[in-house]
């Protein structure tokens, strides 16, 4: 795809993510934006920001909203730009007549595709975390560097530690997400108070000579969900979340929930269902080993969703929600996953993402993979805790699988933001 | 027409050196905006507590880039006739009885250029201050609306009157109300926060360079305790430079530390409600030398 493209496309779609956010973006807005970002360029973050907070956000209580979507507007739009990493000469202007208007030299940061083709996380002493989080960089040379990158050789760390819950606190957030998803609206019809049921009306009106004396009403039945839990087993996600919550949770969800099936995959997909049939967690530890000691050769998530769809051809449809536990980290072609998650969120009544990374206060979906499922996600959500799924059940319970849900809009996210930086 | 504004090539060196040359103090948000507009012909939305330096904006701009400030001071009942033009209907009364109906009185000549008018009539580089709009009714709005989007105007008697060389457009609002979709829709935006402690320092020590350093961080520290404060009018920076103004002439030249008495007599310069001035009690006023004793060591 060309620059010019590439750049229309991604403002094109952040201007929707604004107006989704609720976000008052003028009618016209997204064109000035496009001439501002042509004007101040390519090379600065800050300036690119302030460029486009002038273009489209009237009003200033949205700032802070724009300021949450612009971080990966601008991960985006860089990687696309740059599908190599990060470049050599920062005030290279890219190509397609984009540069600057201005002669100014535009010293700045930087930002940076990250997750390449490693799965370890190695970032400079900056990031916060392991994975997708994106930071400010140290000044050097009068020049800021963004933070995250890969490498397959790097070191592994584990973001903020959740302790492994107490069993009391688990079942509770369990079934509150238990009760959120069984709140779900169906397809089904029934008798309520959502909107008048034209049909019904009409065939009363036969009896009274056509006329409608009384004009029912009806609403989506709460039909029981089917879910479809897809794990990725990899060692970056393993890495970072308590195994035991991880099966307790599948344990639950299988014993629980009416229609559950689970899913393994790493470099593969494989159904686990039956190794959660036994009271005790052993089958499944047994199953979670072997997968373990199989795969290693790389993550490939397009490829194991694409096989959920293909060799499991009616595990997913229109009665399921679909829930994908992964960090994201893609090692394999990302427009793979992007086709996968096109069709697998045209199938589900609701695809959620657990990220276990996403717990962490600064953490932004940046990683290739994340970013290209991002688009397709009815939700993506921090997954390390009870805590974690409390907030799920209680985003679902409030806005519902279409609404403005996600890691985004969890309250502790941003309280830990703050703790963060009054501590540092 | 063109969307040449005067200001084009304008770079985001030439806005700061403005801004420097009239000693207001501008962080790089400001600085990034203010050039977007002037080189992309926008009107610049410019919006904020009172006091925040909104006005002050467009007249170091106009300073700074030596061209011609045209203020639109904007008030409930403003009409078209005060912002546009008026006729000088004595002229044109004088012109009937004595010419007997030769030649229309409805020309230039008898026409008297408001604001808006003269920026859209004027020769080079020209700043149109809107102040306040929102104090204006939303009829005068949609008179900015045609005005904005074209820098053109219809005058019935004389036709459509477009600029040559549109002016670089500011307009400030306070909120009171919100403003139209459709006049935000032709407008870059850029909200004012109130000054940091570091801002408000630097601005104090350019607008009254005499004023000893420890005394500006004293004054700055206050200012910024007093807007943790649920005041009914917190105090702006331009209420701060005139309570250091009023500070620097009772001191001459004293560099001690202020005292509960100076810090009473002068709050008039800095709180504009009796409310306001009535909740600095003791217990405040101990909080705002506290604040102040921090800031004086830090800046020593």
């Amino acid at each position: 795809m060309k620059p010019t493209e590439h750049v229309r496309e991604e403002l094109v779609r952040f201007v929707r993510a604004l107006r989704r956010a609720g976000v008052s973006v003028p009618a016209n807005a997204g064109t000035t934006a496009a001439r501002a970002l042509v004007a101040v360029g390519f090379d600065d973050r800050e300036r690119a920001r302030v460029a486009l907070r002038a273009s489209l956000v009237p009003e200033q209580a949205d700032v802070a909203t724009f300021d949450e979507l612009f971080a990966e507007f601008w991960r985006r739009l860089t990687a696309g730009l740059d599908p190599n990493g990060p470049a050599e000469r920062p005030d290279d202007p890219p190509d397609g007549g984009l540069a600057p208007l201005g002669a100014e030299a535009a010293p700045g940061e930087r930002s940076e595709s990250d997750d390449g083709n490693g799965k370890n996380g190695d970032a400079d002493e900056t990031r916060d975390g392991l994975g997708t989080v994106v930071g400010r960089g140290t000044e050097a040379a009068g020049e800021n560097v963004t933070t995250a990158r890969y490498s397959p050789t790097g070191r592994s760390e584990e973001i903020a530690t959740f302790a492994m819950p107490d069993e009391e606190g688990f079942d509770d957030a369990f079934d509150k997400l238990t009760r959120a998803l069984a709140e779900l609206a169906g397809r089904r019809w029934t008798t309520g108070e959502q909107r008048p049921d034209i049909r019904r009306a009409l065939r009363a009106s036969v009896g009274t000579g056509g006329a409608v004396v009384d004009l029912p009403e009806r609403e989506r039945a709460r039909t029981a969900l089917r879910v479809r839990v897809v794990v990725d087993v990899s060692r970056s996600v393993l890495d970072v979340i308590e195994r035991p919550f991880l099966l307790r949770f599948l344990q639950r969800a299988h014993t629980i929930w009416r229609d559950t099936r689970a899913f393994f995959f790493d470099e593969d997909l494989r159904e686990v269902t039956d190794s959660f049939d036994a009271p005790s967690s052993d089958a499944a530890l047994a199953a979670l080993e072997r997968a373990e000691a199989e795969w290693g050769g790389g993550t490939h998530i397009g490829a194991s969703l694409d096989r959920l769809r293909t060799e499991f051809p009616y595990a997913v449809d229109r009665r399921s929600v679909l829930v994908v536990v992964s960090d994201g980290l893609e090692t394999s072609d990302v427009s793979v996953l992007e086709r996968a998650m096109a069709e697998l969120s045209r199938t589900a009544a609701a695809v959620l993402w657990l990220n276990p990374l996403a717990a962490s206060p600064a953490y932004e979906p940046s990683a290739r993979g994340m970013a290209a499922a991002l688009p397709y996600l009815d939700g993506l959500f921090a997954f390390a805790g009870p805590d974690d799924l409390a907030d799920l059940a209680r985003q679902l319970r409030r806005q519902g699988s279409h609404g403005a849900i996600g890691y985004e809009h969890d309250r502790r996210r941003t309280e830990r933001r703050t703790h963060q930086q009054r501590t540092t | 027409m063109s969307d040449a504004t005067g200001f084009d090539g304008t770079t985001e060196s030439d806005v700061r050196a403005a801004f420097e040359s009239e000693d207001y103090v501008a962080g790089d948000e400001i600085v990034t905006t203010v050039t977007l507009a002037l080189r992309l012909g926008k009107p610049l939305l410019v919006e904020g507590e009172p006091g925040a330096g909104k006005t002050e904006l467009a007249k170091v701009l106009a300073g700074g880039f030596d061209a011609e400030l045209l203020r639109l001071q904007c008030y409930e009942g403003l009409t078209a006739e005060s912002a546009l033009y008026e006729w000088n209907y004595t002229k044109q009364l004088l012109s009937v009885q004595g010419n007997e109906g030769e030649g229309s009185v409805f020309d230039e000549e008898y026409l008297l250029e408001r604001p808006l008018l003269s920026a859209l009539r004027g020769e080079g580089r020209r700043v149109l201050l809107i102040d306040e709009v929102d104090r204006a009714d939303e009829e005068f709005e949609a008179l900015l609306l045609e005005l904005l989007s074209d820098f053109q105007v219809s005058v019935p008697e004389l036709g459509t009157v477009s600029a040559t060389t549109p002016p670089a457009v500011i307009i400030t609002s306070n909120r009171t109300r919100g403003l139209s979709d459709a006049l935000k829709r032709r407008c870059l935006f850029l909200h004012v926060a109130p000054p940091s402690f570091e801002k408000e320092r630097a601005i104090l020590e350019r607008k009254v360079p005499a004023l000893d350093a420890a005394v500006v961080a004293e004054l700055c520290a206050m200012a910024g305790r007093l807007r943790e404060e649920p005041l009914l009018k917190p105090p702006g920076a331009a209420e701060t430079i005139d309570w250091a103004r009023a500070i620097d002439a009772l001191r001459d030249g004293n560099e001690d530390s202020l005292d509960d008495a100076e810090i009473r007599n002068t709050l008039g310069c800095l709180l504009k409600e009796v409310e306001d001035i009535e909740r600095v009690d003791d217990e405040l006023l101990a909080s705002l030398r506290e604040a102040a004793e921090r800031a004086r060591v830090e800046a020593d």
